[in-house]
């Protein structure tokens, strides 16, 4: 990822200090796309990134993602407490989390289908919509706001050609705000999927979907 | 005795057992903590935030439902902070309440209708519209309305602790959380859910079949006991215009607790059916006669005189003062055999969160008294059939309280005597030479002995249409005028009665049994003498 030539990839660790790449940083298991098994045991429990290209007729716990599961279980004194990185891992795979999925965990878990929609509800990073592939989320919160996310915000749906929490007719994009990212250094910041794009101003935002469009994330 | 702790709340010196919350001591003094969430069968979150007390030397304002009591603590319900507490909590609890108690069922008994009006703001100081959220139906017999809920979760945490069926959970967060099922799922096939109606402290949950039927205060509360099966739930009948209008549970730690099955909840309206036999009838030579009681049980008894021996069919849904009186004068005619037949369930249907408590299968109230008294259950699971030895019997025989539903017209066509005690006509008592209408129990005061032989009182709670009076009150007049001793002149005469001649219930008086019951064999008597 480093090649792309935006001034901060967004990756934790660089500040352009110092001559890491990604894969030293982050470690080889984590770079590029995350093998079906989930990689590394302790990168397992960090925030699922979406698959760019999603399936959402895939089955949900079968073949290398039922593997997935089990690791996520071996990890927890209980099925319910394995609810959240289940849930991700249910997202990661079909994009959203559906009231189908949501039963489809609540059977992996022995969970009533009803706690798991509390749960699945409560938490506001769970889409319980079907969303582009990829999901755009632009920090509208002070700083950003400050240094101009209302533009990018607008530069991204007149590219996209959507409203606000819609999805693009080519399937690409759902441009939604967010509040405060914690990259308050670096604004405007936008998260699309689980990756960073810091210092983001209106004219570069074609040139991000259209490396997302090609390059898949 | 477990260790004792002494403490002072509003003044007032209490000694409660170690553990003891604070707002379980206050209720023993008779002080109530206004709480939501708080329910003595389930756990506590601490989360309604209105039993917040102040106790002295505490930092803050304490949860009263999950504090415990300390030795020498200084406990105040009514102070300054508490009530200012509690008054701005309240508000909170009405920033998007819709206020609309003049067509809500729980007005007149919402907690948060008495604590407001108690403790409360007098006016409203929002300005912002309210969150709306409109109705939502649960399915089985539950509706919900989302803008009247506190958000306590009693309703989630019943079912998912004492149902054990966890269908009911919080959706959402913050300001748009909101009670809900599994999206379409609903309540449906749990056999319990009633209970969320009687536990939510305000009318976010209420009973379709009780939606706007009667206002709270127009209701009478007659305690009694559910005929639904043999577990015998203390129940409340809420009556109106001499109509059950609902039944809801009453506590009994004992037997249910504080809960009831959704099929004793329902099971009330055979009680308001009307069309009901209102004067005995003397019937000879093919003409009925109405008559008065006292005409009537005299010519009974005069045709009693040598009509040979008594085949009886009894009724497990009679109380035990009926059964009790109708062995006496069955044993005053010469003795004979007295059967009852009684429906019976396939399953138990259990409350996993209360392992003593379940459906049972035996369906009527009593077997428990009618096989004390001696008589012997026939027929088959949905109580028909096996009454082939008494229909064609040729000396006297006496019904009391089975409806022959499934016995033809002939039934009884060779008795010398035909006696039917029913409280409505049937086709099998068309040979009847008597018809004597006889009141539910509903209408009159008695007592059921439930499976584990524990004997509960009912009281009155409807008038008896016409000339109907409790079985036992006929049934003992003529075991008196037949072979000796008094009428009983009230239940409790009747059984006296019972303990005299049926040594099960010897040594248990009336009182003993109180609104909460004796266990038969039990040799302790509250009572003292």
């Amino acid at each position: 990822m480093s090649d792309i030539p935006f001034k901060n990839p967004g990756w934790a660790g660089n500040t352009g200090e110092f001559e890491l790449s990604e894969e030293e940083v982050r470690g080889a298991d984590f770079v590029g796309d995350r093998p079906a098994d989930g990689g590394h045991a302790s990168g397992a429990g960090t925030m699922p990134y979406m698959l760019a290209h999603k399936e959402p007729e895939a089955p949900l716990f079968d073949g290398a993602y039922k593997d997935r599961l089990e690791k996520i279980l071996s990890r927890y004194p209980t099925k319910q407490a394995a609810l959240l990185p289940a849930l991700g891992l249910a997202q990661e795979i079909r994009g959203h989390v559906s009231p189908a999925s949501m039963d489809e965990v609540a059977d992996a878990l022995e969970l009533s289908s009803a706690y798991v929609r509390g749960v699945a509800t409560f938490y506001t990073m769970y889409n319980k919509r079907p969303v582009g592939r990829h999901l755009v989320q632009v920090c509208t919160n002070i700083s950003c706001n400050l240094a101009g996310a209302d533009e990018v915000v607008d530069a991204f749906l007149k590219y996209t050609d959507t409203e606000l929490g819609e999805t693009s007719e080519d399937g690409n994009f759902t441009v939604i705000e967010a509040e405060c990212l914690a990259a308050c250094g670096f604004p405007t910041c936008v998260q699309i999927n689980s990756r960073y794009f810091e210092n983001v101003t209106p004219t570069e935002v074609p040139k991000i979907c259209e490396h997302l469009k090609a390059e898949g994330e | 005795m477990p260790e004792m702790v002494t403490l002072t709340i509003d003044g007032h010196e209490v000694s409660v057992p170690k553990g003891t919350t604070i707002l379980e001591a206050a209720k023993s003094i008779g002080t109530e903590v206004p709480h939501y969430c708080y329910h003595p069968g389930m756990s506590s979150p601490a989360m309604c935030r209105l039993c917040l007390v102040e106790v002295e030397g505490a930092p803050k304002p304490m949860p009263g439902c999950v504090t415990t009591v300390m030795d020498g603590q200084v406990v105040h319900t009514q102070s300054e902070q508490a009530l200012k507490n509690r008054r701005g909590v309240l508000e909170f609890y009405l920033v998007n309440h819709p206020l609309d108690c003049p067509i809500c069922d729980m007005s007149g008994e919402c907690n948060l209708q008495d604590y407001v009006h108690a403790e409360g703001r007098e006016h409203g100081r929002g300005r912002e519209p309210k969150r709306i959220f409109g109705r939502d139906d649960f399915g089985g017999d539950v509706l919900f309305y989302g803008d009247r809920c506190v958000m306590c979760t009693r309703c989630v945490r019943f079912m998912s602790e004492v149902e054990q069926d966890h269908r009911l959970t919080v959706v959402e967060r913050g300001n748009r959380s909101v009670i809900d099922t599994f999206y379409e799922e609903g309540l449906d096939g749990t056999y319990w859910h009633g209970n969320i109606v009687d536990i939510c402290p305000v009318g976010a949950l209420v009973s379709k079949e009780f939606l706007h039927k009667a206002r709270a205060w127009d209701l009478t509360h007659t305690p009694s006991v559910c005929t639904g099966c043999a577990q015998g739930c203390n129940i409340d009948l809420h009556t109106r215009d001499n109509l059950v209008q609902r039944v809801k549970p009453r506590e009994n730690l004992d037997v249910n607790a504080w809960w009831i099955c959704d099929y004793g909840r329902h099971g009330y309206e055979w009680m308001n059916r009307g069309d009901r036999l209102e004067a005995p009838v003397m019937r000879s030579a093919g003409a009925s006669q109405a008559m008065a009681w006292g005409d009537a049980l005299r010519a009974l008894l005069a045709k009693a005189d040598g009509a040979g021996p008594v085949k009886a069919i009894a009724s497990a849904k009679s109380s035990n003062e009926d059964l009790g009186a109708l062995k006496r004068l069955v044993d005053a005619l010469g003795g004979g055999d007295i059967v009852y037949r009684s429906a019976r369930a396939d399953d138990e249907v259990p409350l996993k969160g209360f392992p003593t408590l379940a459906r049972r299968t035996d369906l009527t109230p009593n077997a428990t008294g009618a096989d004390l008294v001696g008589a012997s259950r026939v027929g088959d699971d949905d109580a028909t059939g096996g009454l082939d030895a008494v229909s064609g019997h040729d000396g006297i025989v006496i019904v009391l309280n089975d409806d022959l539903s499934d016995q033809g017209e002939d039934f009884g066509a060779n008795a010398s005597l035909f006696v039917y005690m029913g409280t409505h006509a049937s086709a099998g008592a068309t040979h009847a030479d008597f018809v004597l209408p006889i009141s539910t129990h509903a209408e009159g005061e008695g007592s059921f002995t439930n499976l584990e032989r524990r004997v509960q009182r009912f009281a009155k709670a409807m008038d008896a249409p016409g000339m109907a009076r409790p079985a036992w009150l006929v049934l003992g007049a003529l075991a008196a005028e037949t072979g000796g001793g008094d009428a009983p002149r009230s239940a409790a005469d009747a059984f006296a009665a019972l303990g005299r001649s049926v040594s099960a219930f010897a040594g248990i008086t009336w009182e003993d049994v109180g609104t909460r019951g004796a266990l038969l064999n039990e040799s302790v008597s509250v009572t003292g003498d």
